[in-house]
């Protein structure tokens, strides 16, 4: 249970600022997450993540997240619900080098999709449900499917409440649930596409009074490609 | 001539498939329908029986009985609300519905409450006249129905209790079949009048803890700040539910094990969903503990209370006060041979027996043919009971647990129920120990732990 | 009289709660800078006018019975929730459950509303110019909901009393939810409610009408019902 953010950018323009940019998305998020937070950004060579334990705002200045660019990133702010408070167990959640996945929501079958990964060799590390789902979707991608496939293998292998964040070396895709109990918010201009739990994120951005500001309906891949 | 007795193997009762498995197959295979009932949990589970308490002798040093005081005053919400609820005893009555319930019976169980100076709860279909009246302190509930929510009775109302589910049934809505929804409920619930009613499982305007914080604030908001907040949880994942329910921003959490009654719901549910109160205690109580709030939040333990050992063993495992349903109605008459009207005892034995049970085995609230007038919302049944009658005897019970509790506080040396803690506890058998982390009787062993 | 500037950048949303709450009927209040704030306007039983002159977040104008709240932008989940009285008319889009458990008053939403709009209804009217999300109406038991565009999946499910109309089209009906014929009462209520909240493009003749077969209100399971 949480707060997650997104940023896609697609005006090259921004992207030296796409660390200024995100940073404030995390801080509203805080009180949906008061007990870690984490980012993940990829600058179109590799990505970075960033995580612990604490306030999101002291976790970016501790890490100079807002002088860092990129062409989008993603972050996250947790509300630990069944597994234990660490940065281990924070979001982002990296299952191959160049993705990551932020989740708020809880799955209800994790554990035997845990198990279901284990029988082919893909082992967590942590008792997290994100980490059993970012391992599936990393799993599927890896085995072949792009990343809008995957999420729709999500739909049909995992079970409960979720709002799914991903991100890998070209794509930005965000899925709900079919209840589509857990919020979300997706605003885009022709500069970014940019997502969060709550509004509230994403009213700092700039020409954010003109971007066209909508909910995902449940059980649609969103996705965008650079 | 008499048939030969049956040889001894021919009578062999299979435990798989019981003469009780038996009819309940039969039935389903009749009616294609799963069984709902009232009342709880009816099989044999772990309770606080199983706990002993290790009194003062050599070591530690009793109080006196009536002598000397053991002190009961309990305070509930001090965590956040400029309003705090300060009980007598720390004993209260649980949410039960206006529409489960009578009139006569909500009035009796306001009263009681009243007398004894502790509090009473709404429940699903909201806060009747009659309830307010006669209820000092009064819990609002805000449940997933939202049946007769309204924010008069919001502000009117002493504490606000969010229902997040309710150890007969954690994870299901409420239900209220269409005998009992004569037109007065049915208008109280803005619905109609006579169907069989099943209220939603989620609330209808927020999903998840991250959500409920602002929910919290929310009513905060419209009380201003006021009132406690409690959140009411079915016992199932404890511990992280009960941390969560903290993190949303919870005064009181108040905790229902397996054992906690309800007017009606799926049998299935009933003996088969939730822990046991026993185990459900200690884990709430390790998980405020784990937080650090243990002072700061209280805790409330339903399921399955009956009597003021029940109580202080609650108290010594963590607990600040409990709350009890099946318990007061029983001392209101229910599963009772008779009911009393102008001194003169009638028997309803008939009654039950139309219901197909007896006096003493009666579960049957979701009839609405409450054979003493508790569990029903018809005219001539609900006037077997006498409110004021009804109220005393009520008290009474509340009265007598409240000296069982302290008289056993005493006896451990505590003037202050509050004093009680789980190293006064032992453990007669092994699942107990496990269950409620205290020693096996005679032994310092406590499984899991070493 | 002047209306009061609450302004969010200043005040905590206690302080601008209670700076309402403490306003004589007729007053008007502007609230600004919202950016989200959750909880604004919530739990009000004055008539006063407050305008919330930016996006805003959860529960807006929430547990209210008096006050007419504008907000120009954006609202979170649950605008209006468990209203009794007074108006909530939001400019821009509604997020999830507007309207939830409305007992009364009026929620107008010029926009868009998402998912779950109208749930649990039980008396108040909910008036959408735009689309309305999956499951809205969902056991909705009395008043109206009015949507201008289409309705997303599962409408009216499980609905009690509540009649809904769609004047675009509707993804798929609820379980126990049925289109039913319009009645000249249906007409002239559409076209009185689309009146008052200034929906223009709701032709009142040219709306769907939607309400509960009543085929889950009694136990059967013998007839095949789904629950
Ligand atoms: S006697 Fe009345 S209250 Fe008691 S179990 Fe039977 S129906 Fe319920």
């Amino acid at each position: 249970m949480c707060g997650i953010v997104g940023l896609h950018l697609k005006n090259a323009e921004l992207y030296p600022r796409l660390g200024e940019l995100l940073v404030p998305m995390l801080d509203c998020m805080a009180s949906r997450g008061p007990d870690s937070a984490g980012v993940a950004l990829h600058d179109g060579h590799a990505m970075h993540v960033v995580k612990d334990v604490g306030p999101p705002v002291e976790i970016c200045v501790r890490n100079g997240i807002a002088e860092r660019g990129g062409f989008q990133g993603i972050g996250h702010t947790r509300m630990a619900t069944e597994s234990a408070v660490t940065t281990q167990h924070s979001h982002p959640f990296a299952p191959t080098p160049d993705m990551a996945v932020v989740h708020n929501g809880s799955f209800s079958n994790h554990a035997t999709v845990r198990r279901r990964l284990a029988r082919h060799g893909i082992g967590c590390t942590t008792d997290n449900d994100t980490e059993v789902a970012s391992r599936f979707i990393g799993h599927q991608v890896a085995g072949g499917a792009d990343l809008a496939d995957a999420l729709r293998m999500v739909l049909k292998e995992l079970d409960g409440f979720f709002t799914l964040l991903v991100t890998t070396g070209t794509q930005f895709a965000v899925l709900r649930d079919s209840f589509a109990c857990k919020p979300a918010v997706i605003a885009e201009t022709d500069d970014y596409v940019a997502v969060a739990s709550e509004y509230h994120a994403l009213a700092g951005l700039p020409g954010i009074g003109d971007a066209r500001v909508f909910e995902p309906v449940p059980e649609e891949v969103y996705a965008w490609t650079r | 001539m008499a048939a030969a007795p049956l040889p001894m193997d021919a009578r062999r009762p299979s435990h798989t498939f019981g003469p009780q498995t038996i009819a309940a197959i039969q039935r389903m295979a009749e009616e294609g329908h799963y069984e709902i009932r009232g009342w709880g949990a009816k099989r044999v589970l772990p309770t606080f029986d199983d706990l002993v308490f290790l009194t003062a002798s050599v070591s530690r040093y009793p109080l006196e009985g009536y002598r000397e005081r053991c002190e009961t005053r309990t305070v509930l919400g001090a965590r956040r609300a400029s309003r705090p609820l300060e009980l007598d005893i720390p004993i209260t009555i649980a949410g039960m519905s206006f529409g489960a319930l009578s009139a006569p019976a909500k009035i009796a169980l306001g009263r009681a409450a009243t007398a004894v100076g502790t509090s009473t709860t709404t429940g699903d279909g909201g806060m009747s006249e009659e309830e307010r009246a006669a209820s000092h302190l009064l819990v609002y509930q805000c449940l997933p129905s939202r049946y007769g929510f309204n924010p008069a009775d919001l502000k009117r109302a002493d504490a606000i209790e969010i229902v997040i589910g309710q150890g007969a049934k954690p994870g299901g809505g409420g239900m209220l079949l269409g005998q009992k929804v004569s037109d007065r409920v049915a208008a109280m619930r803005t619905l109609p009048a006579g169907i069989d009613q099943r209220s939603a499982s989620r609330h209808p305007d927020w999903v998840g803890p991250d959500d409920l914080r602002i929910k919290i604030e929310e009513l905060r908001e419209a009380t201003g700040w006021e009132k406690p907040v409690y959140v009411k949880l079915g016992a199932t994942r404890v511990g992280n539910d009960v941390k969560l329910a903290v993190a949303a921003g919870a005064d009181v959490v108040v905790v229902d094990g397996m054992q906690g009654g309800t007017g009606a719901s799926q049998d299935v549910f009933l003996e088969h969903a939730g822990i046991p109160t026993l185990a459900a205690v200690r884990l709430a109580a390790e998980a405020l503990r784990e937080l650090g709030v243990e002072d700061e939040v209280q805790l409330v333990v339903s399921g399955g209370i009956r009597t003021g050992a029940d109580v202080a063993k609650a108290l010594a495992l963590g607990a600040t006060a409990v709350s009890l349903g099946v318990a007061p109605l029983i001392a209101l008459g229910c599963n009772g041979r008779t009911w009393v009207r102008d001194g003169v005892a009638h028997d309803a034995t008939a009654d039950y027996r139309a219901l197909g049970t007896e006096p003493g085995y009666c579960h049957h609230m979701h009839t609405g043919r409450c054979p003493v007038g508790i569990a029903t919302q018809d005219r001539d049944l609900e006037a077997r009971l006498d409110p004021e009658a009804g109220a005393r005897r009520v008290a009474n019970y509340l009265r007598s647990v409240t000296m069982e509790l302290t008289t056993m506080a005493r006896a451990c040396g505590k003037s202050d129920v509050h004093n009680l803690e789980p190293e006064d506890l032992v453990a007669l058998t092994v699942e107990a120990a496990a269950m409620a982390q205290v020693p096996l009787a005679g032994t310092t062993w406590i499984p899991g732990r070493s | 009289m002047d209306p009061v500037i609450l302004d969010c950048t200043q005040l905590s949303t206690r302080e601008i709660n209670a700076a309402l709450g403490g306003l004589p009927d007729g007053a008007a209040a502007r609230v600004m800078a919202p950016w989200g704030r959750h909880n604004l306007a919530v739990g009000l039983d004055n008539r006063i006018t407050v305008r919330i002159e930016g996006n805003a977040g959860y529960f807006i104008g929430g547990l209210c019975a008096g006050p007419d709240v504008v907000v120009d932008g954006f609202v979170g989940w649950s605008v209006a929730e468990n209203l009794m009285r007074g108006t909530v008319r939001v400019r821009g889009n509604a997020s999830e459950c507007a309207g939830a458990s409305a007992h009364g008053g009026t929620l107008i939403v010029e926009g868009d509303a998402s998912s779950r709009a109208g749930i649990s209804l039980k008396g108040g009217t909910v008036l959408v110019a735009g689309d309305v999300g999956h499951m809205s109406g969902f056991m909705a038991q009395a008043g109206i909901l009015l949507v201008g565009g289409d309705a997303g999946q599962a409408l009216g499910d499980s609905l009690y009393e509540t009649v809904i109309y769609v004047g675009g089209s509707i993804a798929s009906l609820g379980s126990d939810a049925r289109v039913e014929d319009l009645t000249d009462d249906d007409v002239l209520t559409v076209k009185r409610l689309a009146d008052r909240a200034g929906f223009e493009h709701i032709d009142p003749g040219n709306v769907t009408r939607v309400a509960s077969a009543r085929e889950l209100y009694h136990f059967d399971a013998l007839a095949g019902q789904r629950y």
